[in-house]
């Protein structure tokens, strides 16, 4: 069960022209997405889930063998994606055996998951069981849409499933289990009951509803179908309503509590992620609208919106829920709260830097496609806020090396676990 | 376990509501008709490189992270704009998402395929500033692939007739002598198109859209409709048409003759302006035989001359009501005889592998001006 915490959060430094870019940025996306973020996804829920229902995994010897399927498949990544063995779609990068294994992998995972809630032994669904009942439905089928690894399509069509799995693989998977991974955390951590099932519920179908259809916003400039467009950028802002209702959910029951975030080292991270869940979540609708994607995209603005996704939100919380799990599934505490600390501090100031480095850059670079100066010309005028980017890059990479560190000083009794992993995030690195 | 069999099947059916709006519904209402413009591979004979296997050099080295191929009505001086059907044919798609780099949608024959060569080796040898990585690890046959590849790219969107000004405007009378003597403004450089936006912003976008689609809000009351100036048609244009049309406007619509209120150094920097906005690479019809046929629809007895691009389309626009050209000098794009290009000054157009010479002036322009 603990095994499917897996620790590989590569970090580009992009700050010199660096040896095959594309590969190592190829990798570094399908690591970050496939590997650390779904991995510790599916560990977190592996014990979220019993633990909701009160009652076992369904099949345990299952949830080893989709870790160690998940865990073959990131090094075959590693060994294809680095060497240009690419099907060339962005987010599916994957080759075909490595698809196949994904998918398997997936449907295994919610083949278990369902049997455990099925078996359970609490009558009511805990709002984190709905978010995770449906990721692992809608996830798996959306995975196998978006890879299109045999079929050709005609190319705009191809990039319009192509972004519908790009994005979905955010709304489906990161922000559901996410979310339903704060909706746990939360609580948990504050001993305060959650402000409203009610609300918790309209966020939930909100985000069903809204978040699926926004992928075509990624190419609101390109010649596809103009209602294709307009269902895009309508649901992108509509996507406000479920995520002010949750975020609403969440500071209601943080309400009287926030000094906790000061000394719970758990809840400062979860508290963190909500707060870079706001800010990523108003930022995205406005860059859907026509006028500020006109002006804004292709441009390094994304990037850092990407980042403030997957990294701020995302990643904070699944550190959090590690935090959170780890003592009370090994009965230890952790090897050094002073690592967890200086983690959270590196991962934090290295993720503000980022973010205003590559926002900063964005903007620069906006403004020379729209006023029509050739890529050379700006391109220097961003050095530094990239050379910024390095740093924070290292910054967080040395956050995450402290934290696979300590998760590996606190279980050495079982060292395989989390050596090779933490030897991958060497090579990335590199 | 009533409600939780309710909401599973409210899961299953959100979900496949939402798969039918956005994957099955493009799949079966969105299919765009390949065009003769799409990039064409076969054009450079295998002997000398294999273009479709560059193709897949460019996804393997992941060139599509920094590079998009698909320019924007907003994305002045990278030739014309793209339609659906020119992306028929490629698969997987590389429309891509950032511009670490510039958009290569037309970058066929832009530059010679030695400069492209030795840009892929060492970029900053001949772009300084350039991040891009070097690729100098590809083999030699990777590397004629490859730039057989971007030679390739966007080279069937091409312009083929061409227009003059009146000879006043021209240096063939001593009027338009002095008028070229008077003329301080380099309608050539970014730096000109830049100040002409502002000119264009203020004076023109009420009618003519601010990006030049003849959509502003003034052109809803208008009989006469303005132009949609991404047409390939205006791309023919000298700077001293353009000159001339702005000065003089156009009689029978609301064009006035700006030479009333703009100064000629305002009105040079618009036709900067107006050179650097985008083309679309519309269909313009030849002849009869290339439409769709409808059969039981007759369709009325048109002239190539209505067709023409000066006088059909846009709803009977400003354009052929003013001038007396004979319908000779109306060249139509595909025509056989071989297209009066304005040659730019630079050659490096030129001096591709398969001798490709590149027609879009306007692209040409925009590298000498900027890169």
């Amino acid at each position: 069960m603990i095994g499917g915490l897996e620790f590989s959060m590569p970090d580009l430094v992009k700050n010199v022209p660096q040896l095959a870019f594309p590969h190592l940025r190829m990798f570094h996306v399908n690591a970050v997405t496939i590997g650390w973020l779904s991995m510790g996804y599916v560990g977190s829920v592996f014990h979220m889930v019993p633990t909701l229902c009160k009652t076992k995994l369904w099949n345990e010897r299952l949830g080893n063998m989709t870790m160690w399927a998940w865990n073959l498949v990131l090094v075959g990544a590693f060994c294809t994606l680095l060497n240009g063995n690419t099907e060339g779609r962005e987010y599916a990068e994957l080759g075909a055996v490595l698809d196949v294994m994904v998918a398997v992998a997936l449907v295994l995972v919610a083949l278990n998951i369902y049997m455990t809630i099925l078996n359970r032994r609490v009558k009511k669904l805990y709002v984190s069981l709905w978010y995770f009942l449906g990721s692992l439905f809608w996830f798996p089928l959306v995975y196998i849409i978006g890879q299109r690894t045999f079929v050709a399509l005609p190319g705009l069509n191809d990039a319009i499933i192509g972004w519908f799995y790009g994005h979905n693989i955010l709304g489906m998977w990161f922000t559901t289990i996410g979310v339903g991974m704060m909706y746990y955390l939360l609580p948990r951590l504050t001993q305060a009951p959650l402000y409203s099932h009610g609300l918790s519920m309209l966020g939930f179908w909100g985000i069903a509803l809204f978040y699926a259809p926004t992928g075509t916003h990624h190419i609101l400039q390109s010649p596809v179908p103009e209602w294709l467009k307009a269902i895009a950028v309508i649901s992108s802002i509509f996507l406000l309503v479920p995520v002010l209702t949750v975020l609403t959910n969440f500071f209601m029951t943080m309400k009287g509590r926030w000094g906790m975030a000061v000394t719970d080292l758990p809840l400062r991270f979860a508290v963190t992620s909500c707060m870079f869940y706001l800010v990523t979540c108003v930022q995205g609708p406005f860059q859907a609208t026509r006028w500020v994607n006109w002006y804004l995209h292709f441009t390094q603005w994304v990037v850092g919106h990407a980042h403030l996704a997957l990294l701020g939100t995302f990643s904070f919380i699944l550190s959090s829920a590690v935090y959170y799990s780890l003592p009370r599934l090994t009965g230890r505490e952790f090897y050094s709260q002073g690592l967890i600390r200086a983690h959270y501090w590196l991962k934090f100031l290295g993720f503000l830097l980022m973010m205003t480095s590559l926002t900063i850059a964005g903007l620069v670079q906006s403004a020379g496609w729209a006023f029509n100066i050739p890529v050379d010309q700006w391109s220097l005028q961003i050095r530094p806020y990239w050379f910024l980017r390095g740093i924070s890059g290292i910054m967080i990479v040395l956050g995450q090396f402290l934290f696979a560190y300590n998760v590996w000083k606190t279980l050495y009794t079982k060292p395989a676990a989390t050596a090779a992993p933490a030897a991958k995030a060497a090579e990335v690195k590199a | 376990m009533h409600s939780y069999r309710l909401g599973a099947i409210g899961i299953v059916v959100t979900f496949f509501v939402i798969i039918f709006s956005t994957v099955l519904m493009p799949m079966v209402l969105f299919n765009p008709k390949p065009n003769d413009r799409s990039n064409q591979y076969s054009r450079i004979p295998k002997n000398i490189a294999d273009a479709e296997r560059g193709r897949k050099i460019y996804v393997r080295e992941g060139c599509f992270y920094c590079h998009t191929q698909f320019t924007r009505l907003q994305d002045r001086g990278y030739g014309p704009l793209v339609k659906a059907g020119d992306y028929v044919w490629e698969t997987p798609h590389q429309l891509g998402t950032a511009r670490t780099g510039p958009d290569l949608t037309n970058e066929g024959g832009r530059m010679a395929s030695e400069w492209q060569k030795a840009h892929l080796i060492q970029p900053r040898a001949v772009k300084p500033g350039s991040i891009m990585p070097s690729f100098s690890y590809l083999n030699e046959r990777d590397m004629n692939d490859l730039v057989a590849y971007l030679q390739c790219l966007g080279n069937r969107r091409e312009v083929h007739a061409f227009v003059e000004a009146p000879d006043e405007y021209r240096t063939t009378t001593p009027a338009g002598v002095a008028l070229h003597n008077r003329k301080t403004v380099d309608t050539n450089a970014s730096a000109s198109a830049n100040a002409g936006r502002g000119i264009y912003t203020q004076n023109c976008a009420v009618c003519h859209g601010l990006n030049g689609l003849g959509e502003g809000p003034n052109a809803t009351a208008l009989e006469k409709k303005p132009p949609n100036f991404s047409r390939p048609y205006y791309k023919q244009y000298s700077d001293e048409f353009w000159f001339y049309r702005v000065s003089e406007g156009v009689p029978g619509t609301r064009m006035p003759r700006w030479i009333e209120t703009l100064t000629e150094e305002q009105r040079w920097y618009l036709v900067a302006y107006l050179k650097t906005l985008p083309q679309d690479s519309e269909i313009t019809i030849n002849n009869l035989n290339q439409i769709d046929k409808v059969e039981d629809i007759r369709l009325p007895k048109l002239s190539n001359q209505q067709y023409e691009p000066h006088h059909g389309g846009h709803g009977g626009h400003s354009e052929g009501s003013g001038d007396n050209m004979s319908p000779s000098e109306h060249q139509m794009p595909g025509q056989t005889t071989p297209p009066a290009t304005k040659t730019p000054s630079s050659t490096t157009g030129t001096s591709t592998e398969s001798g490709t010479s590149k027609t879009d002036g306007h692209g040409a322009e925009h590298k000498e001006g900027g890169h």
